[in-house]
């Protein structure tokens, strides 16, 4: 081992990751794209049926496999209960309140006060929580017979009667969900970003007579923006895998996610349109990430 | 909020001191965004810890009153917190997740350790595109990996004639996904660490007498443990808190004692499978769920207090060098 | 055994040649300094000495041992580095015992050996601090006698000096030859400093590109260098160089006539050399008569005068119209003079200087070999010449 070089070497030590990591999630990603070309088993005991090329992924598209599938994958006519829509629309919400709620939290963490360690702990304990535990909560929460939240919300006329069994209603109570446990890892990433800027600007600025918003305005936003938009891409890429935290409030029945699908129609032993439906939500979020990256490029030479 | 409703009283009180407030925080706005600050602090403590608050209330309310619960308990019952192990034997649950939590990190710190001193200290071809594609694996929703995966931990892939080890309901069908699947992180805090350790203290390790293992292990890790801990607290976190393989890769069975996870590897459903299961048989002992689910935060709550730092260090370094 | 030496020993990396066709012999007991500027390839060298770095061909022997493929822990070596790398997360104990601890010597031997060490590098007493509880110095000593406890056949120091401030920097060197007196092991000893090299070397090995250019003691190297690079890294101020032709009575270029029979030195008319002449063996021509065999009286003006006390650096102007290039001294119509403190020189003042013929160098100017050192022949001029190295 000593006489190795440093490629050999390097190799050998990095055998045993890449041994688990090739068999749970090299070998599957491909076993999962080679199911995905097959016919779902018609009979017992065979995992697939024969070869049908793209079919799947034809059928799912064009909306032909809906009729198998709990919820159907795509509908623009019912956007709270077909799973790409519901999908992007609870990703798009959460990311963008966790943005706002996280760049607050941080710059309230930024400052400097007496406490400060224990506010940290108190708003970096709802990441720490179980997403079965987060669930619950917001179970009981929204629980209309001992949650304190159904009621006023349904005589103000924004829930239903049953909330939990209401496809709108619990996307917007697991997206409030996602919202109290996520903001606060939003919020470490920009608090990062914020600790890296140079304190010397601010004395700069203050010297040139900014006030504390224009001090945000033309350095503190500009100069974490960076750090903000990485964190967006992460809690995006995240967001739209969502599958226990639906499965614990709602069920996937009510709220059917891409993840939620690929989940039910593999308890039904869809095997070949579970892995197609795997595959294409790796698709979605790939196009979404790459839109997005495309985006974040012009905005940064965009002139910010 | 305090703050707030004190400022709003004092002004109904008596209008002189409100406006006299509102007339200085004009000419010297410091004043004014001191109060936006500890107006904004207030609400973020309270959205977070109120839902945690009202959690606790509604434990330790009598099953008869379960109704309509905001601030107080509509009486007073603390054996629920005795009762929710009586119910389902929830500390077995529980014990079954903090030792799958240990045993995963335990592997993922001494893989991650062996593949970050590689992509943190040696230079060889094919390095970044490794890193890359070690990186991108966590790109991939859990879905994807899950129909071979359970073919595989149910005996059902044959290589050479033999058939995959039937690990369904088993320790191993969780841990070998959470270590692949939380080891990207920790390798990537390793590496970070362990690149910072000078040159010399590696050479002056291995003229005094070690290999080149041995330096790893005697003193770069112990040089980087501030960065072990913080990997090792992330993954920890991490797996207590996993929902996908903890729910799919077993049957929600445990042990009916303690010797019995002991004597068989067969009942290894973890805490998820403890609180799902007041939801799906007990439908409206309220009072219940809301004491499992306190139970449930307990350890990672203290993990928190005791290592804030660590997880605020890990998981900012890790953002800063993307 | 401490005899270090390596056969043919070449290093490469994807496209750089660190280390080429490197042959060395040190012998038991010596001390032997490895010098030269950065990046040259000396402590690759070393490294390949350590075991750190393998070489890509070529053979390394330690004493008998051919340890080209052993581990830097098996070759009986210690070393101290240039970041003093101690174990920060060790006290000074734990530091100076880590290689024996590894190799389970038991309690009271590692204990003997500990204060012995210590002892040497007057550690007492500090052996349960921590290392940065310590000064530059201290750190330095403890990372010595982490060394010196293992009683090896080897010590290798890369630049173990380089970090410390100038004073201090003096002071350790005396007592690293102190040490070395006292334990009578072979030193290999890498720097890029060459008065290092001068002061504490039994033999100088200078490195250049990669290669050996030279490895001798450190007179040899100061007064016989083997070629151009070797004669401008040795010595502070570097030598002075001028370009020339051979004609049939000796030297020229533009300013300069030193007259030589050329054919004593297998030299020949019209062949391209350079000469290399000290800035101390240029003398004021009124200080002719300190020198038996002076070159012909050179005309030159003064520029720049830098009193260092002990004698006085003068910039000469030879030739004005000469293009400068600052990175050698001496050359392209300068040239440089050391003289007495008490010397008569101004600034800007015009003056005739002579060069001690029995002080010149010769070098091939296409090769940068030298070709000849000293233009006198012993027997011609025997008296004077044995009085001129007598003065060193």
């Amino acid at each position: 081992m000593e006489n190795l070089s440093d490629a050999k070497f390097a190799y050998l030590l990095l055998t045993p990751v890449l041994l688990l990591l090739g068999i749970i999630a090299l070998w599957p990603l491909m076993s999962t794209f080679w199911t995905s070309l097959h016919a779902d088993a018609a009979f017992g005991a065979a995992n697939y049926g024969e070869f049908i090329g793209f079919e799947n992924y034809m059928a799912i598209l064009s909306g032909q496999r809906d009729a198998l599938l709990t919820q159907p994958f795509f509908s623009l006519s019912r956007p709270f209960q077909s799973a790409v829509t519901v999908t992007l629309i609870f990703a798009f919400v959460s990311v963008a309140f966790e943005t706002l709620i996280g760049f607050g939290q941080a710059l309230v963490l930024d400052q400097d006060f007496s406490g400060r360690r224990w506010v940290r702990v108190a708003i970096i304990l709802p990441w720490a929580i179980p997403i079965v535990i987060q669930g619950m909560l917001f179970f009981l929460l929204f629980q209309p017979t001992v949650g304190f939240l159904a009621g006023p919300l349904q005589s103000l006329g924004l829930l239903s009667s049953s909330p939990l069994s209401s496809a709108q209603d619990a996307t917007m109570i697991i997206i409030v969900a996602d919202v109290w446990k996520t903001s606060a890892f939003m919020a470490l990433l920009i608090l990062a970003g914020l600790q890296s800027i140079d304190r010397s600007l601010y004395d700069v600025a203050q010297v040139a007579g900014a006030s504390k918003w224009q001090q945000f305005k033309y350095i503190t936003f500009p100069l974490v923006l960076p750090s903000v938009l990485i964190a967006v891409l992460f809690r995006s890429i995240q967001a739209m895998r969502v599958y226990g935290l639906i499965e614990t409030v709602a069920g996937c029945t009510v709220v059917p996610s891409l993840s939620c699908l690929v989940v039910t129609s593999w308890g039904q032993r869809q095997y070949g349109t579970a892995s197609a439906l795997a595959f294409l939500t790796a698709l979605v979020i790939g196009i979404i990430v790459s839109v997005y990256i495309v985006r974040f490029a012009d905005a940064e030479s965009g002139g910010f | 909020m305090a703050t707030e409703t004190g400022q709003q009283t004092g002004g109904e009180a008596d209008q002189g001191p409100f406006t006299r407030w509102v007339g200085s925080a004009i000419r010297n706005p410091a004043k004014a965004y001191r109060a936006l600050f500890y107006v904004a602090l207030v609400f973020f403590l309270f959205t977070t810890l109120f839902p945690l608050y009202w959690l606790l209330v509604l434990a330790v309310t009598p099953q008869r009153n379960l109704q309509d619960i905001f601030l107080t308990p509509n009486g007073f019952n603390p054996g629920v917190f005795i009762e929710v192990f009586e119910t389902v034997p929830f500390h077995i649950y529980m014990l079954n997740s903090l030792l799958l939590a240990v045993i995963t990190t335990a592997i993922v710190l001494l893989l991650a350790s062996l593949a970050g001193y590689v992509f943190g200290r040696l230079e060889f071809p094919g390095r970044a595109p490794l890193m890359l594609a070690i990186l991108a694996i966590s790109y991939f929703p859990p879905a994807a990996f899950l129909v071979p995966l359970f073919r595989l931990f149910t005996g059902n892939v044959a290589v050479a004639g033999i058939n995959s080890p039937t690990w369904y309901n088993t320790p191993g069908a969780m841990v070998m996904p959470f270590s692949a699947l939380f080891m990207p992180l920790s390798i990537f805090i390793l590496s970070t660490f362990y690149g910072q350790i000078p040159e010399g203290l590696e050479d002056a390790a291995r003229v005094e007498g070690t290999t080149r293992l041995g330096a790893l292990f005697r003193v770069i890790m112990p040089l980087s443990a501030p960065g072990v801990a913080t990997a090792g607290v992330l993954t920890f976190i991490a797996v207590y808190n996993e929902f996908f393989f903890s729910f799919l890769m077993n049957d929600g069975q445990v042990a009916q004692s303690i010797l019995g996870i002991v004597s068989s590897s067969n009942h290894w459903a973890p805490l998820l499978q403890g609180v799902l299961a007041f939801q799906t048989q007990y439908g409206s002992l309220y009072n219940l769920m809301a004491a499992a689910s306190i139970i449930g935060v307990l350890p990672v709550a203290i993990l928190v207090v005791v290592a804030q730092e660590k997880i605020v260090s890990g998981l900012t370094a890790g953002a800063l060098k993307e | 055994m401490g005899n270090v030496t390596l056969e043919h020993v070449t290093k490469r990396y994807e496209d750089v040649t660190a280390v080429d066709d490197m042959n060395l012999e040190i012998r038991d007991g010596e001390f032997v300094c490895l010098v030269g500027p950065s990046g040259c390839g000396k402590s690759t060298t070393m490294e390949m000495v350590a075991g750190l770095t393998k070489p890509t061909e070529g053979q390394v022997y330690i004493g008998d041992r051919n340890v080209t493929n052993l581990p830097p822990k098996d070759r009986g070596i210690a070393m101290v580095f240039q970041n003093i790398a101690l174990f920060p997360h060790m006290d000074v104990y734990d530091n100076i015992s880590f290689g024996l601890r590894l190799r389970n010597y038991d309690k009271e031997e590692i204990d003997r050996r500990v204060d012995h060490a210590s002892d040497i590098v007057q550690l007492e007493g500090m052996l349960d601090r921590m290392p940065d509880e310590m000064s530059g110095g201290q750190r330095q000593r403890v990372a010595i006698a982490r060394a010196i406890v293992r009683q090896p056949d080897v010590f290798l120091m890369d630049e173990p000096l380089a970090n410390l401030d100038a004073k201090l920097r003096v002071h350790m060197r005396t007592e690293i030859q102190r040490l070395h007196k006292q334990l009578e092991t072979t030193v290999i000893y890498v720097t890029h400093d060459q008065a290092e090299a001068m002061t504490m070397s039994d033999r100088i090995a200078v490195i250049d590109s990669g290669e050996l250019q030279q490895i001798d003691p450190p007179l040899v190297c100061y007064n016989e260098p083997a070629n151009l690079f070797v004669a401008g890294f040795i010595g502070s101020p570097g030598m002075n160089f001028i370009d020339g032709d051979i004609v049939d009575d000796g030297f020229v270029a533009d300013k300069y006539e030193v007259e030589f029979d050329p054919s004593r030195f297998g030299l020949s008319s019209g062949d391209d050399v350079t000469l290399g002449i000290r800035p101390e063996d240029v003398y004021p021509v009124q200080n002719a008569g300190r020198i038996a065999n002076q070159s012909k009286e050179i005309r030159a003006r003064t520029d720049v005068l830098e009193p260092m006390g002990n004698e006085i650096f003068v910039y000469l102007v030879v030739d004005e119209d000469a293009e400068t290039d600052l990175d050698k001294p001496g050359s392209g119509g300068r040239l440089l003079m050391s003289v007495d403190p008490d010397s008569d020189v101004e600034e800007d003042q015009e003056m005739s200087v002579i060069l001690d013929r029995e002080r010149v160098h010769l070098f091939d100017t296409a090769t940068g070999e030298a070709v000849q050192h000293g233009l006198v022949e012993a027997s011609e001029f025997g008296s004077a010449s044995a009085q001129a190295e007598g003065d060193d």
